[in-house]
């Protein structure tokens, strides 16, 4: 095996190695298993980064694999790695942001009697990311795919002895699937279509001279955008990720940032050549991005749990990554892909310690057990908010300008501006939750609670170092950018970091006026702290339930499921279960029936059985003898 | 003599064999009327085959035959009777029904 070979298995075996061993042998010793995690996203991060060096930093791409499922009348199904500066970038970015939620989780799962599988889960979860990134093949994506997803379930249901947690857990698993059922119809109509789904075949097979019909392509990618959709919570199918907030914080963290939602986004990146060749369905994904983009920053402009203020802004920035994509920027997805996975992380993790210490997730109730003390907290936090609120120099800015420059470029007026305002709307929800969350001046005496000083401990240690170096990439990975375009294309990076034309200054003034409104409903000492949309009875309610949209789904497919899994009870209980106990208890009653005759009395026997031969007898005289 | 009176002899032992086997409440006494009723095959067969064959010596050979039969199989019986009588210490036929259904 080749170098680059050696390393993608390694990436991938390691925390699967880990995962086992952990799940099989190591429950009942927490600290082993979480080394034993620990050490093996050290190896995977060691690989991947040896990948970035040796595909990604020279931008060449090649395919190793080989036969999986040879079919007789056909080419055969493979497996592999596709080595691209994509797959390369994103892997280590999967290692990276594991091994930060692995160290911070440390300290903040601390004494959890599920620690040690907790960490297994941890691996699990890596694995499945990592194998996705590296797959040649889209039957062996949808494999790690669903993989994903089972990790991310056990994730979120962690806690299952929780009610919330795990319908919580149960709703993600069946929403996600909900869409998953058409990545599967679209991975075997291409793999009926061309005889196996290696990647590069497959965007060679929907171009210009490929074999791929328009109206093929389209119908392909419609379906695998369903999958795409479901994953990563836009659209129709988002209310899971809010809920999904029941999952320990640094599960939150992780699933946010570098895995599962961000599965959808790699996976259009990925595909982007194939998606390219159906123009009206990106179209259509645009718009389906951007309203979700905006809703999504409408909720989180009421909410008042700090971690469903983040998940709806994950949302949201995933919305602007799956524009950028649908308009023909590739860079410009990744980019905002890797500096969100990098600022999301942070903001979770740092939330997660004002949450450990105040053991309540409401921002209002944080704010009266003295956040400022939280020193690596805040400072996480707050630069965490600069970003992904988009303020120069931190790394969402860089980001942001790129998906807008994208859309002003491919995307029309009418988008263009509706993702200026979500900017701006972003900008003020983020800073809402800032100043809710750390007030400036003192709030309610009635809940200063003094809590006891205690010397911080090296769990609390180990949370703080993965605050801090994520609050560092925040102010590094925004000149990521040039470095992207070079290997993933130009579009809408082709500027410098920081050449201001109308539309830079235009976001930043949105930006600024978002933070001042932000400053004037909640900053300053004396605000109201209660939003323009928290005042309206009618648009809090509506914005805070999730537009409504789990009520409808509650009032029509819920119910509609509800009353066809009734049907089928009945059906089973009464027809089925029926069928077979009368069967049963039929034979029973017959069998005691039928005991009635064996009495137990021999001579009995010998009278019946001598009056049977003699009626043969007879019958046998009268017709004459035997036949 | 006729056949016809061979036959009839042989159905009234046949009968009281059978009346035997099945009033009598004794294992032995149901074995002796068993005897009587697989006597009446014997003489049967000796009376039936003097009307089929040449001399009739097929049907006494085969009697000879029922007649070591007869004996095995009253050993056999008996030894179970014994066998029976060690266990329970009667031979009544109506106590011994726990193979009812």
């Amino acid at each position: 095996m080749s170098g680059p070979v050696l390393a993608a298995v390694l990436a991938q075996a390691a925390p699967l190695a880990a995962c086992l061993t952990i799940l099989i042998g190591l429950r009942a010793r927490p600290r082993a298993a979480a080394g034993l995690a620990t050490l093996s996203l050290v190896v995977a991060l060691g690989a991947t980064a040896y990948l970035v060096v040796v595909v990604a930093v020279p931008n060449v791409h090649w395919v190793a694999q080989t036969t999986w499922l040879p079919v007789a009348d056909g080419p055969a199904l493979a497996f592999g790695v596709f080595f691209d500066p994509l797959a390369a970038t994103m892997s280590f970015v999967v290692a990276f942001i594991t091994l930060a939620v692995m160290v911070y989780s440390l300290g903040y799962m601390a004494g959890d009697p599920g620690f040690a599988r907790y960490f297994g889960f941890l691996a699990l979860f890596a694995w499945a990311m990592l194998g996705l990134v590296l797959a040649s093949n889209l039957l062996q994506v949808l494999v790690f795919w669903e993989l994903v997803g089972l990790a991310s379930f056990l994730l979120i249901g962690f806690w299952f002895e929780q009610s919330a947690p795990a319908a919580a857990a149960r709703k993600a698993f069946l929403m996600t699937r909900a869409g998953d059922v058409g990545f599967l119809l679209g991975v075997l109509l291409l793999i009926r279509a061309l005889g196996n789904a290696t990647i590069p075949d497959v965007i060679a097979a929907a171009g210009p001279a490929g074999i791929f019909s328009p109206r093929f392509t389209a119908t392909v990618a419609i379906l695998l955008l369903m999958g795409v959709i479901g994953k990563s919570a836009q659209g129709p199918l988002f209310t899971w990720l809010p809920d999904a907030m029941e999952g320990p914080t640094p599960v939150s963290a992780l699933l946010h940032s570098a895995t599962m939602v961000a599965a959808g986004v790699f996976l259009v990146a990925r595909l982007h050549g194939f998606f390219a060749a159906a123009p009206e369905v990106m179209r259509g994904l645009l718009w389906l991005a951007l309203v979700t983009a905006l809703a999504t920053a409408t909720m989180a402009m009421v909410a008042e749990d700090i971690k469903r203020v983040l998940a709806y802004s994950t949302i949201s920035q995933l919305g602007y990554m799956l524009m950028a994509l649908a308009a023909g920027s590739v860079t410009a997805g990744f980019f905002h892909l890797t500096t969100h996975a990098g600022f999301k992380a942070l903001l979770f993790l740092a939330s997660g310690i004002f949450i450990h210490h105040a053991h309540s997730n409401e921002m209002r109730v944080i704010a009266t057990k003295q956040p400022r003390s939280q020193r690596a907290g805040v400072i996480g936090l707050v630069s965490g908010s600069l970003a992904l609120a988009g303020v120069i120099p931190f790394s969402g800015y860089f980001s942001k300008e790129a998906v807008l420059a994208t859309l002003g470029h491919n995307a029309g007026t009418a988008a263009l501006a509706l993702a200026y305002l979500g900017a701006g709307l972003t900008a003020y929800y983020t800073f809402r939750m800032v100043w809710l969350t750390i007030p400036v001046g003192a709030v309610g005496a009635e809940g200063a609670v003094v809590t006891a000083h205690h010397e911080p401990s090296g769990g609390d240690r180990a949370m703080a170092a993965s605050v801090l170096v994520l609050s560092a990439l925040t102010l590094v990975l925004g000149y990521l950018g040039g470095w992207l375009a070079a290997r993933l294309g130009h579009e809408g990076v082709e500027h410098g970091p920081f050449a201001f034309g109308a539309g830079p200054l235009v976001a930043l003034a949105l930006v600024a006026a978002g933070i001042a409104l932000a400053w004037v409903e909640f900053g300053r000492r004396g605000a109201a702290r209660a939003g323009f949309a928290e005042r309206v009875p009618a648009l809090r309610d509506f914005f805070g339930d999730n537009w409504y949209l789990d009520r409808l789904y509650g009032a029509t497919l819920v119910r509609w499921g509800t009353a066809l899994s009734r049907a089928a009870r009945w059906h089973d209980h009464t027809v089925l279960d029926g069928a077979s106990d009368g069967v049963a208890s039929g034979t029973v009653w017959g069998g005691r029936i039928l005991a009635r005759v064996q009495g137990g009395y021999v001579q009995a026997y010998v009278a019946v059985a001598i009056s049977l031969i003699a009626a043969l007898g007879v019958w046998l005289v009268r017709r004459g003898g035997l036949p | 003599m006729t056949v016809a009176s061979y036959l009839f002899v042989a159905a009234c032992l046949f009968g009281i064999g059978l009346y035997g086997l099945l009033q009598r409440r004794s294992l032995v006494a149901m074995l002796i009327a068993l005897e009587l009723m697989l006597a009446a095959v014997s003489i049967n067969v000796v009376a039936l085959t003097t009307l089929a064959g040449r001399d009739g010596s097929l049907g006494q050979v085969v009697a000879l035959i029922l007649v070591g039969v007869a004996a095995s199989e009253a050993a056999i019986a008996l030894s179970l009777f014994v066998a029976i009588h060690r266990a329970r210490h009667n031979i009544d036929v109506e106590q011994l029904s726990e193979l009812t259904g």
